[in-house]
Parts: C-alpha cells; structure tokens; sequence
C-alpha cells in the first residue's frame, strides 16, 4: 500500500469534511435554534460562490490583480451578503411560518432553494454551464515523500479549523453564543429571562449563511469551478451528515461531515468503475445509521412536550 | 348554531355550471395559438375567478360537489369526454390532456402520501421514473401484456420506495425528507450511468397493444378519423377514474382518519392504537403504487425514457401542484395538474422559466394562502347523508 | 366484601430525563372500579406517570403491569389495545377534524381496519359507520347535547371547554377499563367543572367497569369524585389514602406549601 496514496485520499477526504461540516453546522444551528430544517441552505452556499465570482469580476475590471487582496475581499463581500440573505429569509420567510405546522417551513425553504438555485442557472450568463473560479491561493506544494501535500489545500484546512474553532468560541464563550444556546434549549424561558428571540434568531441565520458563504468560496478554491447545483449535492450530504450527528449538536454535525467524506472516500476505494456508486455507497451508509440510531449519533435535542 | 340549512343538500346546478364554464374555458385554452389571445384568455380567467370567489360563488361550487359528488364526477368524465372529442385530430392537444390525467393519477398517489399521511417525498419524479423504465424494459425484452407491465411499474415502485422508507420509518419528518430528496438526486445519476438503461440518451419503448390492437395507429371509425392518441387517452382516463375513486374511498374510510390522525398528532395516535409504521408503509405504498402506474403508462405513451425528464426538480414540480391545488384535496389537484401543465405549453415564453415560476408560487401560496387553491373540507364519509 | 384485584400496578418505577429524576422508584397500586386522584406539586410526575404507563417514554427501571400482564415495554398502541386510555394536559385534538372523526380515532380497536372492507365492502362499511355515529353522538350528549347536532363540525372553531369534553370522549368510546384523566378541568370555570364531574360519574355509572386515575389540582373535585389519593413529590408516593386524610397528612403539606 503506497504510503503517498493512502496520504492523498485521507487529505482528500479531509477536504471534503471540512467543507460537509461547515454546512452540516449551518443546518444544526437552524435546527437548534428554530426546530426547523432550513433546506435552502445548500443554495446560499451556491449565490454565496457566484457572489464572490461576481466580486472577482469586479475587482478585475477595476485592475485590482493583487491575489491576497482579491480573496480577502471576495470573502468579506460573499459572507456580508449572504449573511444579510439570510437574515432576510429568516425575517420573511422562516418567522412569518411560526405558528404553521413545520412541514410548511420545510417546504418554502425547499422552494426559496429552487427560487436560488434556478435564479443563478437562469440569470448568470450562461448559468447552466460549470464556471471556473479563479485559483487565488499559492500554487506550490512540498513533496512528503510519495504524497504531494499542495499548499492551498493546507491553507483552506487551516482556514477551515479556525473558522469552527471560532464558531465553538463564539458559542462558548461570548454573551451572544450563550443567547443562542439559551434559545435554542428552551424558547420560552429564554424570552422570559430577556433575550430578544428575533434579534438572535436573525443573528443565528446570518452566521450560518455566513458560513454557506465561506465553504461555497471554499468549494470553488478547491475544484477550480463552482456550477448552479453545487448547493443542492452540498446541501443533501450536509443535511445527512447534521442528522448522523445529531441534530442540535455542533460536534454531531462536524463529526457527520468528516464521517461523510470518510464514507465517500472508502466507497471510491471500494468502488472505482463509477464515481456516481461512492454517493450510492455513502447515502445507504447514512440511511443505515439513521434507522439504526434515529437520534443521531450524538443525540437530537428533544423539543417536544408531551 | 345549528343551522336548519344544512340539513337540506345543497343545490345541484352551481356545480354543473362552473364544470361546464370550467370545460368551455379549457378547450378554448388547448385550441388557441397566438399567444396574445392565450395571455388575453389567462387574464379574463383569472378577472373571473377573483370576482366569483369576492362573490362567495366558490362555496356554493364546492358545496354542490361536496353533496352531489357522485352525479358531477359523472359529469366530469363526460366532460373529459367531450373535451377530447373535440380534439380529436389534433396530436398535440390530446397528448397534453393524456399528460394531465397521468400526472393527476401520479399526484392523487402523492396525495395519499403527502396530503393523508403527512409522509414527506420528494422523489415523485424517480418513482414515475421507475414506471416509465419499467415499460421500457419490460416491452423491448419481454411478451407481457401491456396491462400487466402497468401494474409492475406500480408495483415496483412501491416496492423501492418501501425499501427506502423502511429504515426512516421510527424517525421524524425530515429524516423522510431527506432520504427521498437524496434518492432522487441519485436516481438522475444511477440512470445516466448504466447503460444498460440506455444511458444518458435513454430508451425507446414499444407502444401499447392490448390484445393486437395497437395504439400507435390512427384510428378510423365510421369516418371520422381519430388521433392515435385517442387509444391512450381512452386508458388514461380510466385509470384516473379508477385512482380517483380508490383515493376518495380511501380517504374516507377509517384508513384515512388513520393517516389523518398520523399526520396531525403522531404521539396522540399511537396511544390510540395506531401502528404508525403500518400505516405510514400502507400510505406510501399506494401512494407509489399509483405513481408508478401513471409513469408506466406515461413511458409508452410518450415512447420514450431518458433521464432528464425524472429530475429532483420534476419533483418538486409534483410537490408544487399538490401544494398549489390544496394538499389532500383530489378535486383541487386536479385543477392544479391542469394549470402546471398547461401553462408552460402555451406560454412558450415562460418554458424556462417553470421551475423558478413554480416554486414562487408555492412560496406565495404558503405565506397567504396555505390551504391552496381548493382547501380540504371536513371528512364527509358518505356525500349528500344526513343522520 | 371482594378481594382487591390490583388492575394497575408499578413496581419500582423510575425515569429520568438527562439530569432531571422524574420518576424515583415508584410503588403505585390501582384496584379495579376505584377512582383515584393523582395529586402532587408541579414536577412531581404525574404527566410523567402516565406518560410512561402509556409508552410515549420507556421505564429506566422498574415494572408496569396491568391486567396481570407486564406493559412496561409495550408500545403506546399495545397499551391501548390492552384497555387503558387518556386525555392529554394540554389538549391534543386533530383540529381540522371534525367531532365525530377525533371520536373515531379513539375507536380504533372497535373498527374493522382492512384495506378489503374500507375500500370494497362500502354497503357493510356504511352500516358499521352508521352504528358508530350513533354510539359517538350518544357519548356526546351526555356530555353537551348542543354538539350532538353538530358532530361533523371542524374541532378548531370550538371553544376550549367543549375541546376537553371531545378529548373526554375520543378517550370513552373504545370503553377503556382503565381511564388516565390528565388536568380535565384546565381552564374551566367552578361550575363548567362540577359539571364535567357529574357527566364522568354519570359514564361511569353506565359502564361498572370503569377504573379512573384522575390527575387534578383542583381539591374540590378530587374530594368529591375520589375513593382514594396518592399523592406524589420528586417522583416518590409519599401519601395514600381517602382525601380527608392526607390533606391533613404534614407531609403532603410540606409538599404543597414548604415547611409547615
């Protein structure tokens, strides 16, 4: 077993983790917080990419060629408006839905999805076809032997562990992480003691849609593309990846996203002859742990009360 | 507040009329051309629904057919009839009729699973998908009867789909989800691949032919000529008729105040009694059951399988009609079939653009009108009885 | 006088939820034809009680058996299928429903559930659904004759009072042996209570074999109704007897109102 190989599939994997656990956290922040599967999330990663896209195109057409100052700008653009896109579907679409049965939210997130998705693939020049995304970070890479460890790749994991770490330090120790977990335990008592339910819930879908934004940026870095349905695959795998985790739990979701990619990895392995078979593989993977531990692996919050 | 007037059955003409204005409106729809006299009809239609339904006439409508159902739903069928005969040369207007009456018999089966039992699918597209393959195969190797090779196109998709819902079963509403959203993104895939399926470019299937007659020939009869298409149409509607009635008759019996309980209150239900497994499985298999039939039959009507037509968002075009018609309502299914696939056919402009029209309006109707078009009334177990 | 058979009885009961012990070792006895209040503190675990018995939550330890057969691990709909039925604190009805369907849906066991004869035998069907209307509007009229005319009214435009009486009834139809009332009179008025009462005992009447636990806050209708009360406080019984004894009893009222 060639040692450099075994390297390049873990480090594809991890990859491919780290972008499934920035989505599968988004998702479990919504759950927690609101009880309800917000399914446009995978296509706010999608506007979220062409946003930064857009902002490149931009930038060039003003001269601005620098690689660093472009990324740092497409990443502050793309995370402020998705974060703003978010906070506007919470305000109008997701709240006004409170008192309707939670299919309902289910559903006109699922459409606000299509809405996106189709938006892009519709009014994007030439949407439908696959566009390519600017390859802006250090192409070099250091030779480990047989395992050709690329430097950008390095960079986005790195990035990728501080984003999360940072998530767990907002939620752990600021005042606002602590409203947000007081309200995604308990709603009511929450209000009771003071916290402004909107305030947080708005705040709680602009940092997930924030997140979207920086794993779509993520995602176009590391395929050198980024096409129109992107969200929707990220979206499905990030869902189940929230629910093997547990839904409501941080952790569980990180931990569904690596266990995604591990499982995609090992089906590409096991199966070569067509890369369609490591999602069938994944997915029948997933739906086994589902039936077998339904509330995740690291437990759903409860939030009924009989 | 009992009041004296229910007691006596609603009037039978509110509803005779509007099918009939209903029939008249959809065969001027199907036969004009220029699209300025369509976008002038879509206009006057909608002037006249707002203004009939500020005048309350809507009530008096779905109370005739809520008393007399069995007498306008014979109507209907001779309308359809007549509908048809109208057509009767034109290929392309009958084709989209047969569409009609076959999406409505696949969302009447999304309706059971949906609308009744509360169990979320959104894999529609890929069971009909199922059917349409089934066909494919079935007539190109084998010599089975084609009514045969219907009824295994049902079966076999609500054989898959058990096998899909099965491990999601104990689990909460969005596990359904999104194991069936999942599957129907794989499925696209999974058929592209396997060539064996005829690829990406998909599969021709053989035409119908029931005991030598074949469908794929225009007919002749005492000299009025008919369209091929006739053949099918005439299958189609019965197998409507046929899921409509298995539907209503479902739905009102105690297995639909079963799937009713189930959707509505899981935990109140079980301690009622109710196996929810059982009866979630029972409802998804119908449902499938029926999706895949209408796809099977779609699949040799259309002669041809590929699999860009089973699509996660063809989906959600299913899911869209049932929420724009008016979850667990068949009547407002129907008319909601009617207006997703009609549309995009006249309005060649629009073609596009119907998924992203589709599910803006399904969004409208979830933030102001949640009950749809055509809200579900209580359960009357028997049309027209009084204690 | 008859020896007491114990229709429902907890060994040892326990349940807890993370940290929170809701049910502590409980011993629990129910004879038949007995009416027994269930009272306590909030907290104290009497939803939970019941929750358990009727298999929404499992046991963590413990035994439940009813009717000399072990339902600690049943499944909510086995428990029902046993005999045992119950209302809800805060009221669960199928809103869109209407009176006669959220009656029928606690009728389950009674109705002939094939696909063959809901679908195809449609004259027999009519028959069965013809005496069914009958016995729920019956039940109905005991309770409030005016909904009696109005049974395939939608639940949702009725006023909360009505609701419990519906919820009363979709839990009597299936003629339960063992009644589990939780918190019936929840937002009625004295005199809307009373009459609940009434109505129960006269049900109860007609039918002998009829045991009921009745969770209550109310005193007043846990004197009058009740041969016996247990009392419960973080999970444990810690009194038993007729009312007048042991809301005399000081630890009941340590309970309920802190040190004496």
């Amino acid at each position: 077993m060639d040692v450099g190989l075994v390297a390049q599939y873990v480090m594809n994997g991890l990859m491919l983790g780290m972008m499934y656990a920035l989505v599968a956290v988004g998702f479990t922040l919504f759950f927690g917080v609101l009880d309800i599967i917000k399914f446009s999330h995978g296509d706010v990663l999608t506007v979220g990419a062409f946003t930064a896209l857009v902002t490149f195109a931009g930038l060039n057409a003003l001269g601005l060629k620098s690689q660093w100052v472009d990324l740092g700008t497409m990443l502050v653009v793309a995370t402020l408006a998705m974060a703003l896109l978010g906070m506007a579907i919470a305000r109008y679409l997701v709240m006004p839905l409170r008192s309707a049965p939670a299919l309902n939210t289910l559903l006109i997130t699922l459409m606000l999805g299509t809405v996106l998705r189709e938006s892009v693939r519709l009014f994007y020049p030439q949407g439908a076809n696959p566009k390519p995304f600017p390859a802006l970070l250090p192409r070099s890479s250091i030779d480990l032997g047989s395992f050709n460890l690329r430097l950008d790749n390095a960079l986005m994991l790195a990035a990728g562990v501080l984003v999360i770490v940072g998530l767990q330090f907002l939620l752990n120790r600021t005042k606002l992480g602590l409203a947000i977990r007081a309200v995604a335990q308990d709603e009511e008592t929450a209000r009771t003691m003071g916290i402004n339910f909107s305030a947080v819930v708005l705040i709680t879908f602009a940092i997930g849609s924030g997140l979207a934004a920086f794993a779509g940026v993520m995602n176009g870095l590391y395929y050198n593309e980024i096409n129109f349905g992107i969200g929707l695959y990220l979206g499905v795998i990030g869902f189940s990846a929230a629910i093997i985790g547990g839904l409501g739990s941080i952790y569980g979701a990180i931990l569904g996203g690596f266990l995604f990619a591990g499982l995609q990895t090992i089906g590409t392995v096991l199966l070569p002859f067509a890369s369609a078979y490591k999602d069938v593989f994944a997915f029948a993977v997933v739906i086994a742990i589902m039936a077998w531990r339904p509330t995740g692996l690291i437990r759903e919050k409860i939030s009924e009360r009989v | 507040m009992a009041r004296k007037a229910d007691k006596a059955r609603a009037a039978f003409w509110p509803g005779l009329i509007a099918l009939a204005a209903a029939t008249g409106y959809l065969i001027a729809l199907l036969a004009v051309e220029k699209q300025t006299f369509i976008i002038s009809l879509l206009f006057g239609g909608i002037a006249v629904v707002v203004v009939a339904a500020w005048l309350g006439l809507f009530d008096d409508v779905s109370r005739a057919f809520s008393d007399h159902e069995d007498v306008l739903g014979g109507c209907v069928i001779l309308a359809a009839l007549a509908v048809a005969a109208f057509f009767h040369e034109n290929h392309f207007a009958l084709l989209l009729i047969i569409t009609i009456l076959l999406y409505s018999v696949a969302t009447l089966g999304l309706n059971v699973q949906f609308g009744y039992a509360g169990v979320l699918n959104f894999a529609g597209a890929s069971f009909f998908g199922i059917g349409a393959y089934t066909s494919a195969v079935l007539n190109s190797h084998t010599a089975l009867p084609h009514l045969l090779v219907l009824l295994i196109g049902g079966l076999l998709a609500a054989l898959i789909g058990s096998l899909l819902l099965l491990p999601v079963l104990r689990t909460r509403g969005h596990y359904a989800a999104v194991v069936t959203i999942a599957f129907a993104l794989l499925f696209k895939t999974f058929i592209e691949v396997n060539d064996v399926l005829g690829g990406p470019q998909g599969m021709q299937v053989k035409g119908m032919n029931i005991l030598g007659w074949s469908f794929n020939d225009n007919v002749k009869i005492g000299g009025i000529s008919f369209s091929f298409y006739m053949n099918y149409f005439v299958v189609s509607l019965l197998l409507l008729i046929a899921a409509f009635i298995l539907v209503r008759r479902l739905e009102r019996s105690w297995i639909g105040l079963n799937l009713d309980a189930l959707r509505l209150d899981e935990t109140a239900a079980s301690c009622f009694g109710l196996n929810l497994a059982r009866w979630k499985i029972t409802a998804f298999l119908i449902g499938n059951f029926l999706i895949g039939l209408a796809g099977a039959m779609f699949g040799m009507v259309g002669g041809f399988v590929g699999p860009n037509n089973y699509t996660f968002a063809d989906s959600l075009i299913l899911v869209s009609i049932l929420l724009l018609g008016g979850i667990g309502n068949p009547w407002g299914l129907i008319i909601a079939t009617i207006i997703v696939v009609v549309l995009p056919e006249k309005l060649q402009t629009i073609q596009e653009y119907r998924f992203l029209l589709y599910a803006l309006m399904v969004i409208a109707v979830l933030l102001f009108r949640p009950q749809g078009l055509v809200p579900r009334p209580v359960r009357h177990y028997f049309p027209g009885w009084r204690p | 006088m008859a020896a007491v058979t114990p229709l429902l009885e907890a060994r040892g009961l326990s349940k807890r939820f993370g940290g929170v012990v809701a049910l502590d070792s409980l011993d629990l006895v129910v004879a038949s034809n007995e009416i027994i209040g269930l009272i306590g503190p909030n907290g104290s675990g009497k939803t939970t009680f019941f929750n358990v018995v009727t298999g929404i939550y499992g046991a963590d330890a413990g035994r439940v058996t009813f009717d000399g057969a072990d339902i600690t691990k049943a499944p909510s709909c086995a428990v029902y299928q046993a005999g045992i039925s119950r209302t809800f604190q805060r009221s669960r009805l199928s809103l869109p429903l209407s009176i006669f369907d959220n009656i029928m849906i606690g009728n389950y066991k009674h109705l002939n559930q094939g696909l063959w004869f809901n679908l195809v035998r449609r004259a027999s069907f009519k028959r069965e659904f013809e005496e069914s209307y009958r016995s729920a509007r019956a039940l109905v009229e005991v309770f409030e004759p005016v909904l009696a005319d109005r049974m395939f009214e939608p639940v949702v435009g009725l006023p909360m009072i009505d609701r419990r009486r519906i919820e009363i009834c979709r839990a009597l139809i299936s003629a339960p042996k063992l009644l589990l009332l939780d918190e019936p009179s929840a937002g009625m008025t004295h005199d809307e209570t009373k009459e609940l009462m009434s109505d129960i005992l006269l049900v109860r009447e007609r039918n002998k074999n009829l045991t009921i636990i009745i969770v209550e806050h109310e005193m007043g209708v846990i004197e009058r109704i009740t041969d016996r009360c247990i009392v419960l406080n973080f999970g444990r019984k810690i009194a038993e007897g007729p009312y007048r004894r042991i809301a005399s009893d000081a630890q009941v009222q340590e309970a309920y109102l802190g040190v004496a």
